[in-house]
């Protein structure tokens, strides 16, 4: 067999198998280009998922009669000129390739008019074949319609999904495309029907609202942060809202949509103890570096990047969200789903059986009714440490101030109208419980947006963990010395993963040795573990288990993090302890000084809320 | 059945009997106790199938013998909410009336055959006997070092270890070891066995003449205790904790070279003064011993610091600091009836020992402070 050089066509498309994967890819391709151009305005119509049919028309520059052949050509663009322009693209294409890769395999028309001519003119590609240039009547701006891709490759073809499946990635192409130029209009038409239609001239908050679904704005939290040159803009959701999937983290740099694994690591460090591990947050995130700290020409499509400076990329994407989620008031509403995914009956009255626990804080009942103002005076008293933690939720209280002034007025009224309120024999609502403790395993109270349901061994571990973690940072634990080893029977691997853990076991607290091929002998034992009744033989051989199964290999913070919480968790309260009115109100007092504590350190939530609102609403009041 | 009971007895033996029964259980009988009149006799006996317990009052006259088996905490509250001096019992099948003065209660219970067998002392091979306020000290010297709840089930009571007439009792829970030491009468060779710590705080609670004497039979799977001389005697059986108890002797220090000698409530108040600045993180309570002075201090990060001092005049070795958690120290003071206690040590991470002569032993784990 002899060796020949390709046709031209059959090198187009073996490049288009790289560059053009499916009709998003076209889609992706050509309104890139269309933004290069300066559009204004792009319109997407599709036909059939892009199979059939894919034309994308924008106000752009336009090209000049004679550069149509060459815009087809393989390499050739007016995006760079010299090899140092590689090293600081600012333009989302630059290869040269899209058109030429599209043109080989499909039936392309290109139409373009630019500003200074008085016609558009136009080129058909079918294949290899390519017409004239003709003129042709045409708005300023190119036009490009794609039939029949793939109608030459036929295995191409073949590995097309459904025309909705495609369907699916061209909206999402073109949302990425637009989410990352607000100030450019987008339409996207699929069959006739519109998919969406975003006006031009938009903030990036309202065109990522746009996108995401206003619906969700109470869900999002807006997020700025910059540090040497990197800046950071997004929306991040609450962590009620994380996903089974990463399809709704969306990352740009510098405009471009990317997929980048230091980004997502960063991102999901942020929220870690916040949602649970297997689920993911919704979050559109840009970045803007110097074109010349990053390098997109590392893959064809361009969905990966390398940052020159990736661990400070990292850090500010980690602080930045870590800050905005603490900053948060992230209790999750209780959701009513059109009332029936929570169903409120009206139950037989009973005797609160607990009514006696806050009795004795009959004094600080002013506190409850305090208008937004006394809360806001009560704010600026507050040290400088947890001004930071309220700050968000005075601002809410604010500006529902018109909402609670009338409530606070009605409590009033009743309290001075009805004789019975200061009666003992009749405990009423008011003056009862400020904390009530549910079936020894959930605790109601109230702020000042409405009811607050707790989960006390979420709460409480949540606690425990970032006392544990701070305990931990300003040395060992305290330990107790044993009378007798404890000994814990386990496998030869356990046994000889005890050797990598020794560091942190002795941080811990915990002084742990082999006591032949099969069991380890317990020295010293952590003294709050003791406390709370956790025992050695236990706990030490869980946390083998663990560590025979690698889970701490790579990373010994994340390790010692997961220890923490395996105490936590076995130190805490459980559903089913009954607690004082003292251990509540502490546990209560603990959910306002501690970090993160609207999550267990697992990312359940540890509390609910229930607006005034949304009671309200469900009694019919509004 | 029909006795009129004197309320004040009557509410006395039932409190002890409902420290026997359990309140959640599937079988409604072991709710119960039951009530037996006879030979101008009444015996209450309850069970939780571990622990059994039978006392008799004989402040009462019977009319008509009987038996029946009624729900303990009914008859509980019922006996302790009336005021009346007697209160009249009555049997109407296998229900029961109550009556005082202006009252009436009608319990329902269940057939008396029904009930779980609950042992006397009659055909019980006398292994001693000691002294009731001897027993009792004992016990209190060495029940709260017990384990509570453990993995390892032995130290889930208390040893109780009888060589010929010296009788010792011996609790640990890992971390401390008590060890309490008596005389006993009629012992003869060796006996050992490990007693759950729900029989020993029972046997604590019926002792209430010192002067008395319990007779103690040990068998296979078996203790039993008689508390107070026949017919009315106490009786609570109790199954004995399965397993070896460590070899505790191992872990009593022999070469302490460091001695101090303080008064017993007046270091427990030293320590608990210490102590006032610890937390759950931060237990331990540091004790340092130098130029015949003991200084002991806490801290607890975010929360503050504690520094107690105390004169150790008697302080007899190098210096040294030693961390330990005070509750265990307190725990041990407090069953030592005041007086002087020796403390031992050697180490920072070597045990403490806390003796009154010869009775009482303790030995205690140090904690790491950083």
């Amino acid at each position: 067999m002899s060796i020949r050089k390709l046709p031209a066509l059959l090198v187009n498309q073996i490049a288009a198998g790289e560059v053009i994967e499916r009709p998003a890819s076209v889609v992706k391709e050509l309104m890139e280009n269309s933004i290069d151009a300066g559009a204004r305005q792009i319109r997407v119509t599709i036909e059939t998922g892009g199979i059939e049919l894919i034309n994308v028309a924008d106000d752009g520059s336009g090209m000049q009669p004679e550069d149509l052949p060459l815009a087809i050509a393989p390499h050739a663009t007016s995006k760079i000129e010299v090899a140092n322009d590689l090293e600081a693209i600012a333009t989302l294409g630059f290869r040269g390739e899209a058109l030429a890769s599209i043109a080989s395999v499909s039936r392309m028309t290109i139409v373009s008019r630019a500003r200074e001519h008085d016609s558009a003119s136009m080129i058909n590609v079918e294949g290899s074949n390519e017409s004239v240039v003709e003129p042709v009547a045409g708005p300023v701006g190119t036009t490009i319609r794609v039939r029949n891709l793939f109608f030459n490759t036929p295995a191409r073809r073949k590995f097309m999904r459904t025309p909705p499946t495609e369907a699916g990635h061209v909206r999402e192409v073109a949302s990425s495309i637009a989410l990352s130029h607000p100030d450019v209009a987008v339409v996207l038409e699929h069959d006739g029907r519109v998919v969406f239609d975003l006006p031009g001239g938009q903030s990036a908050k309202q065109r990522a609202l746009a996108i995401l679904g206003t619906e969700l704005s109470p869900e999002l939290l807006e997020l700025n942060a910059e540090s040497d040159g990197v800046r950071l803009w997004g929306m991040i959701g609450r962590p009620g809202i994380a996903r089974a999937t990463s399809r709704h983290i969306m990352m740009f740099v510098n405009g471009r949509r990317i997929n980048d694994r230091t980004i997502h690591h960063a991102l999901k460090e942020a929220y870690r103890g916040l949602i649970e591990p297997n689920r993911h947050p919704t979050a559109v995130l840009f970045i803007v570096v110097d074109p010349a700290a990053v390098d997109v020409n590392v893959h064809p499509t361009k969905a990966e990047v390398r940052f020159r400076h990736q661990a400070q990329v990292h850090g500010l994407i980690h602080s930045g969200v870590r800050t905005r989620l603490r900053e948060a008031d992230l209790a999750p509403a209780v959701q009513f789903a059109g009332g029936s995914e929570l169903k409120l009956q009206s139950a037989p009255w009973q005797p609160p059986q607990e009514f006696g626990t806050g009795r004795g804080s009959g004094a600080s009942d002013g506190g409850e009714r305090k208008s937004a103002q006394s809360f806001v005076d009560y704010f600026r008293q507050l040290d400088p440490k947890q001004k930071g933690f309220v700050y968000t939720e005075v601002k809410s209280a604010l500006e529902k101030e018109p909402e609670i002034a009338p409530l606070v007025q009605q409590q009033n009224d009743s309290n001075s109208g009805g004789g019975f309120a200061e009666s003992d024999e009749l405990p009423r609502v008011q003056q009862a419980a400020r904390v009530l403790q549910v079936h020894s395993s959930f605790i109601v109270t109230q702020d000042e947006q409405g009811l607050v349901i707790i989960d006390q061994h979420a709460l409480h571990e949540r606690v425990m963990f970032e006392r544990l973690k701070q305990r931990v940072e300003q040395g060992p634990l305290q330990s107790q010395r044993l009378l007798m080893p404890a000994v814990v029977r386990a496998g030869r691997a356990q046994v000889e993963a005890l050797a990598t853990l020794q560091p942190m076991l002795g941080k811990l607290g915990i002084e742990a040795e082999p006591m032949g091929p099969e069991s380890v002998a317990v020295h010293a034992f952590t003294t709050l573990l003791f406390e709370r009744k956790v025992d050695p033989v236990q706990f030490m051989s869980a946390l083998l288990d663990e560590a025979g199964d690698n889970k701490f290999a790579d990373d010994p913070e994340a390790a010692l993090h997961e220890v923490l919480d395996m105490m936590a968790c076995k130190a805490a309260i459980k559903a089913g302890d009954r607690l004082t009115d003292e251990e509540l109100g502490e546990l209560i007092r603990f959910r306002e000084t501690v970090e993160r504590s609207s999550n267990c350190p697992h990312g359940r939530p540890t509390s609910l809320r229930l607006s005034i609102r949304d009671l309200e609403k469900q009694f019919g009041r509004t | 059945m029909k006795v009129i009971c004197d309320r004040a007895a009557l509410l006395d033996a039932v409190n002890l009997c409902t420290g026997v029964v359990v309140s959640r259980t599937p079988t409604p009988v072991l709710q119960c106790m039951k009530l037996s009149a006879a030979d101008g006799l009444l015996t209450l006996a309850a069970t939780d199938l571990e622990v059994g317990l039978r006392l008799g009052i004989e402040q009462i006259e019977i009319e008509q013998p009987g038996e029946a088996l009624i729900p303990a905490d009914k008859l509980a509250q019922i006996v302790r909410a009336c005021d009346d001096p007697t209160l009249t019992l009555e049997t109407e099948d296998n229900a029961m009336h109550i009556r005082g003065e202006n009252s009436h209660f009608k319990i329902y219970g269940y057939d008396p055959k029904e009930a779980p067998q609950v042992r006397d002392f009659a055909g019980v091979k006398v292994d001693c006997e000691i002294p009731a306020g001897s027993l009792q000290r004992l016990v209190s010297r060495t029940l709260f070092a017990a384990a509570a709840e453990h993995s390892r089930y032995a130290i889930n009571g208390v040893l109780f270890d009888r060589h010929a007439k010296k009788m010792r009792l011996v609790a640990t829970d890992g971390r401390r070891l008590a060890i309490a030491r008596g005389e006993c009468s009629k012992g003869d060779g060796d006996s050992s066995c490990i007693v759950p710590t729900k029989a020993l705080n029972l046997v604590n609670k019926l002792i209430d003449d010192p002067e008395t004497t319990v007779r103690l039979g040990v068998e296979e799977n078996q203790i039993v205790f008689a508390i107070g001389d026949a017919p009315d005697a106490a009786v609570l059986t109790s199954n004995l904790v399965e397993g070896a108890f460590p070899p505790f002797e191992d872990v009593i220090p022999k070469d302490q070279d460091k001695r101090v000698t303080f008064d017993a409530p007046t270091l427990a108040g030293a320590i608990r003064r210490a102590a006032l600045l610890t937390n759950e993180e931060s237990k331990g309570v540091r004790l340092a011993f130098d130029d015949k002075m003991l200084t002991l201090s806490s801290r607890a990060p975010e929360m503050g610091e504690a520094e107690v001092k105390l004169a150790a005049e008697k302080y007899e070795g190098e210096s040294l600091e030693i961390g330990f958690n005070p509750g265990y120290i307190v725990d041990a003071l407090k069953v030592v009836d005041g007086g002087d206690v020796m403390i031992e040590l050697k180490a920072p991470n070597k045990p403490g020992v806390i003796r009154t002569g010869q009775e009482f032993t303790y030995v205690i784990m140090p904690v790491n402070l950083q």
